[in-house]
């Protein structure tokens, strides 16, 4: 398969998708695939599990090339919070942090920010799941990327540390603008951290429709961020069955 | 019971075993009595021959621990990075690993006759190919994840060499370490017993040609313990550094 990868510097838009196809073997993982980010804006990928979320993912952070169409990048610098946050078991949180940049004053700062101010020399054995995910997201961060993104990284965390670290997440976006992508099958997710979403169908993948969230309070106890949930819910029960 | 009387206990039934034994067969050609090679031990501990045949073992013992440690260690890091130098060198390794010392021992005599270099030569060759492999699979088994992690973060080769992959084959090369220090022991006696011109090995040889039982299990004796000694201190340290290296 051939791959094309071009890196332009054009208006405001920071991910640029355009006409991608993706096979294994026999198997069409995605077919003819477009959108584009703009910078400064959050997009949700929402599927279902299997769909190839992670797949394009990864192909958005350069991680796997093996597709045809193309792929437009208009960042600098990238961060990625990984489905399981594949820290060096080796090495203490700060040394985690320090491999992927070598500034320590910004390593301070993060570990303060991330609440994980105290824990710089346990080694992640040492860590609950929320805190190396934690680790994971300062990691991401530390670099101030211009494109954050998100491998579906609350899958292993109660609520309250997943809405903790959405939190987090925010706030951050909130000291300094940043696009993000998450990916997830789970509507609240979706809801909470996105101003669009990409709702895909199963494989062969395929964009069936994008939706405006953008004015939606992010607040999970509001009546509006709850009715929007169910109408998103019932709009994918509807397309999916209709797949 | 604490774990040194246990060891005790065990030294003691091996004696009075050995002893029974060697009443039973009576004969100091076979298997000398405990005492009397106990005795020996003494009286060539107190001589200087013994003790320069010793330095010169541990001598070598260190040179071939150096040189297949560093050589192969560098080798299979080298060739564990690359598949097709990996597919090209692990035949030649695996080959290397089933030839006999026996025909290493013959190979070296006609190169270098007797002497010095041939039980070098020869521990070496008989030791290398396990701490090749042992550190070449290491890298490759190197979670990908990890280097996944550096490649996004755009980090730095070298950095990644030594955080990464030199991080996940520390225990690799330890065990290679401890399999090698297990091993160098017999396989230098051995080599200067067949084609070396000192050594305890050469003194077994002598002891050997003069009939002299006693002498042999002496030798033994004292090899066994150094070696034992060696081999504790050196799984001391190595654990000390996999506990400061693991995880938890």
């Amino acid at each position: 398969m051939m791959s094309k990868v071009e890196t332009s510097r054009e208006d405001m838009t920071l991910v640029r998708v355009e006409h991608v196809s993706k096979h294994f073997e026999k198997l069409n993982i995605f077919s003819d695939l477009s959108f584009e980010i703009v910078a400064g804006q959050s997009v949700a990928l929402l599927g279902p599990s299997g769909c190839g979320k992670t797949t394009l993912i990864r192909m958005i952070a350069s991680l796997d090339e093996d597709y045809t169409g193309q792929i437009s990048r208009n960042y600098q610098k990238i961060g990625y919070v990984f489905q399981e946050p594949r820290l060096i078991p080796w090495k203490s949180v700060y040394d985690n942090l320090r491999f992927v940049l070598e500034d320590d004053e910004k390593i301070n700062e993060a570990l303060k920010i991330m609440k994980l101010d105290g824990f710089q020399d346990y080694k992640p054995a040492k860590l609950s799941g929320g805190m190396r995910q934690r680790v994971n997201l300062a990691r991401a961060l530390l670099d101030e990327p211009d494109l954050l993104l998100l491998d579906e990284p609350f899958t292993s965390l109660d609520l309250h540390t997943k809405l903790s670290i959405i939190e987090d997440i925010l706030d951050g976006k909130k000291r300094r603008t940043f696009s993000m992508i998450i990916v997830t099958h789970d509507v609240r997710e979706a809801l909470l951290m996105a101003d669009r979403i990409i709702l895909l169908s199963n494989k062969p993948t395929k964009i069936l429709e994008e939706l405006d969230v953008s004015q939606v309070p992010k607040d999970i106890m509001s009546a509006e961020f709850l009715k929007k949930e169910s109408e998103i819910l019932n709009k994918i029960v509807r397309r999916w069955s209709e797949v | 019971m604490p774990t040194g009387v246990k060891y005790v206990i065990g030294l003691i039934a091996i004696l009075l075993i050995w002893a029974v034994v060697s009443l039973i067969i009576s004969s100091d050609l076979i298997l000398p009595s405990p005492v009397k090679v106990i005795g020996t031990i003494f009286s060539e501990l107190s001589q200087q021959r013994t003790w320069e045949a010793l330095g010169t073992t541990l001598a070598k013992v260190g040179i071939v621990m150096l040189i297949t440690v560093i050589f192969g260690v560098f080798f299979g890091f080298l060739i564990g990075l690359n598949d097709t130098l990996y597919d090209i060198f692990r035949p030649a390794i695996l080959i290397m690993q089933a030839i006999p010392i026996i025909t290493w021992l013959a190979l070296v005599m006609f190169i270098w006759g007797i002497g010095w270099t041939g039980p070098v030569v020869v521990s070496i060759l008989a030791l290398i190919p396990q701490t090749i492999l042992s550190t070449a699979i290491g890298v490759r088994t190197t979670d990908k994840r990890l280097t996944e992690v550096a490649k996004v973060y755009k980090v730095r080769t070298g950095k990644v060499i030594k955080d990464i992959y030199f991080g996940s084959i520390i225990p690799q090369i330890i065990g290679a370490i401890q399999v090698v220090i297990g091993n160098v022991w017999k396989v230098v006696v051995v080599s200067e017993y067949m084609c070396g011109d000192d050594g305890i090995g050469m003194l077994i040889a002598w002891a050997r040609q003069s009939v002299a039982a006693n002498r042999v299990y002496a030798y033994t004796f004292i090899v066994i313990t150094i070696g034992l000694v060696v081999e504790n201190l050196v799984h001391r340290y190595t654990k000390k550094v996999l506990e400061g290296w693991e995880a938890s």
